[in-house]
């Protein structure tokens, strides 16, 4: 059963479902280009700049480093996680229930695997794209002498990211198939962004508590802000990144076959 | 998995549709229990029954939405279940709500349907073209579907059910909520498929669209196969030959029925009593003074035959 969940990602069908969602992205490129532009430029300007130089210098890695350097990381991995969890949650609810477009492709050669996997590839595709985005716009502040990092890194971190958003995007369709109505899409964001996002070190460094210093091993967002962090500023691959992967992958390798269970009884009514 | 670029030959098959002993269960309750359906080349199969009776799980299950708990689905020959694909390749669906993809248009609409088959469809854009001439969508061909009045968005709907050139077209209510002129454009656009040589599956509420379009009626009633074959023969072997309409409330009458053990149903004011041939012969010398109409009996009058044989 988990065989055939796994190698329906695989699957020509899969592979369509993932091309119809890049052709109607694409037709809309020059509106969809303006959030993965506008959100880490204003976020490093109002955060990473603004805030950044009303506070002292953080300590990090046992050394002061400026808000704008810490945060920057910080921002590429929570970009990941957040547009992979948008995604596969509110787009993917709207295509299922509102547009009826699964029902559409069901009645295809395409069937529910392929649907699931096609809406999970394209969540985490999307959020690799945008975190390139990213990419450029840390360049663009490394242009100007803002941020100095370990710059031939990044392309490198892009596959970590597309794993990262696939198991986030599993996440999100374990909502998809729970969540009763659209007037309950805030649960997710109270049960999981929050605080996932909030306990992860993207945006600033976590208190020396003994408990969520625990807790946190636990959180791969955690492990890809820190990885990434190590990599990016000083240069240096650490077992952050390795337990980040793993995590993901123990995500998905659970969560992929829920969903699938619960997907097929909320859109047929079985299982 | 098939993912050449040329069609499979297609297989020679008695029944291009042939499921047999169909059982499904939905929330603990047998929703289907035993049913067999088979569709030949060139023939309409009309699915009739109240609401409640089994039709849309079954065609669910005919389509590989809901898997079945016993019995088998071949689909051209190919098992739904061990030949997914290849089964899924020879069938097309129209199903009951309008479920095309509101981010393209109308021929965007079928070129992306287009994308979801392997082997792929040969020559997709002169069949697309072909489809909006022959189904008169090429006027609306770039506008986008929502903008369509409700009969160009069934013809759309069918029109991307056959666009793989399927040999089995399930058609779940097609005609639901169209006027009279659109409901005749779709009653065309079956004949046209009939002709093609496709199977065609099709549910109905409608009676006379059920008579009109179906070579054979299958009628199912609380999951199960309550009877199957042409019209007549079916109205025959439910309802009866012949339905009696008279004023509601005559007492001779109403002992005389109760006197056979018949109950008549009632629709506005008016009795309606099916009789075989001798029961009219009988009815006739019973009453050789009343006034009362007879007329051969409708798939309405099935439908209310059933709903008494399920009222306790």
């Amino acid at each position: 059963m988990n065989r055939s969940v796994f190698a329906a990602a695989f699957a020509w069908q899969s592979h369509a479902v993932l091309g119809r969602h890049v052709r109607v992205h694409l037709r809309k490129w020059h509106t969809a280009l303006l959030p993965p532009v506008c959100e880490p430029l204003i976020m490093l300007l109002a955060f990473g700049v603004g805030l950044g130089s009303q506070m002292a210098a953080l300590t990090w890695n046992g050394a002061p480093i400026g808000y704008l350097t810490y945060l920057a990381p910080g921002i590429l991995a929570y970009t990941a996680f957040m547009t992979a969890f948008f995604q596969s949650l509110f787009s993917a609810y709207i295509r299922m229930h509102f547009q009826k477009s699964w029902e559409g492709q069901l009645t295809t050669m395409v069937r529910l695997d392929h649907v699931v996997w096609g809406e999970a590839l394209w969540a985490a595709s999307m959020a690799t794209a945008y975190a390139g985005m990213v990419c450029l716009v840390l360049c663009g502040f490394g242009a100007i002498g803002w941020l100095d990092l370990h710059w031939w890194w990044l392309p490198v971190v892009l596959p970590l990211l597309f794993l990262t958003a696939l198991a986030f995007s599993a996440v999100g369709l374990l909502f998809t198939s729970i969540i009763p109505s659209m007037d309950h899409m805030g649960l997710p964001f109270f049960l999981v962004i929050m605080p996932i996002g909030f306990a992860s070190s993207t945006y600033f460094p976590l208190p020396d508590l003994p408990v969520l210093s625990q807790v946190v091993l636990l959180n791969p967002l955690h492990h890809l802000a820190e990885g990434l962090r190590f990599l990016l500023i000083a240069g240096t691959p650490t077992w952050h990144l390795a337990a980040g992967a793993g995590l993901c992958v123990v995500l998905l390798a659970v969560l992929m076959p829920i969903d699938m269970r619960l997907l097929r009884r909320r859109v047929f009514g079985d299982g | 998995m098939t993912t050449t670029d040329t069609p499979s030959t297609p297989v020679a098959v008695a029944n291009l549709l042939d499921a047999r002993g169909l059982v499904k269960s939905l929330g603990g309750k047998r929703v289907v229990d035993g049913v067999d359906l088979s569709c030949g080349p060139g023939e309409v199969l009309g699915l009739l029954g109240p609401n409640g009776a089994g039709k849309t799980t079954s065609l669910r299950m005919c389509y590989g939405f809901l898997r079945p708990d016993a019995g088998t689905i071949r689909i051209a020959g190919h098992d739904l279940v061990t030949e997914a694909d290849a089964a899924r390749r020879c069938l097309g669906v129209c199903t009951q709500d309008d479920t095309f993809d509101a981010d393209f248009s109308v021929r965007g609409n079928l070129e992306q349907a287009g994308r979801y088959y392997r082997p792929r469809i040969p020559d997709l854009g002169r069949r697309i073209d072909e489809l909006l001439d022959r189904f008169g969508l090429a006027p609306f061909a770039d506008q986008m579907p929502e903008t369509l009045s409700g009969g160009y968005k069934r013809r759309l709907m069918i029109a991307r059910a056959v666009l793989h050139r399927p040999r089995v077209v399930f058609l779940d209510e097609p005609t639901t909520g169209l006027d009279p002129q659109a409901r005749m454009a779709v009653w065309e656009l079956v004949a046209g498929l009939r002709a093609d040589g496709m199977a065609v599956v099709l549910t109905t509420h409608y009676m006379d669209e059920a008579e009109r379009l179906s070579d054979t009626l299958l009628v199912l009633q609380s999951g199960s196969v309550r009877a199957k074959g042409p019209a007549t023969q079916v109205l025959g072997d439910v309802v009866g030959e012949h339905i009696v309409v008279l004023p509601a409330g005559e007492a001779r009458v109403a002992a005389w029925l109760a006197a056979r053990g018949a109950t008549p149903s009632t629709v506005l004011g008016t009795w309606h009593l099916p009789l075989d041939a001798a029961g009219l012969a009988a009815f006739v010398a019973a009453f050789p003074d009343l006034r009362y109409e007879v007329r051969a009996p409708t798939l309405d009058d099935l439908f209310m035959a059933l709903a008494e044989e399920r009222t306790p």
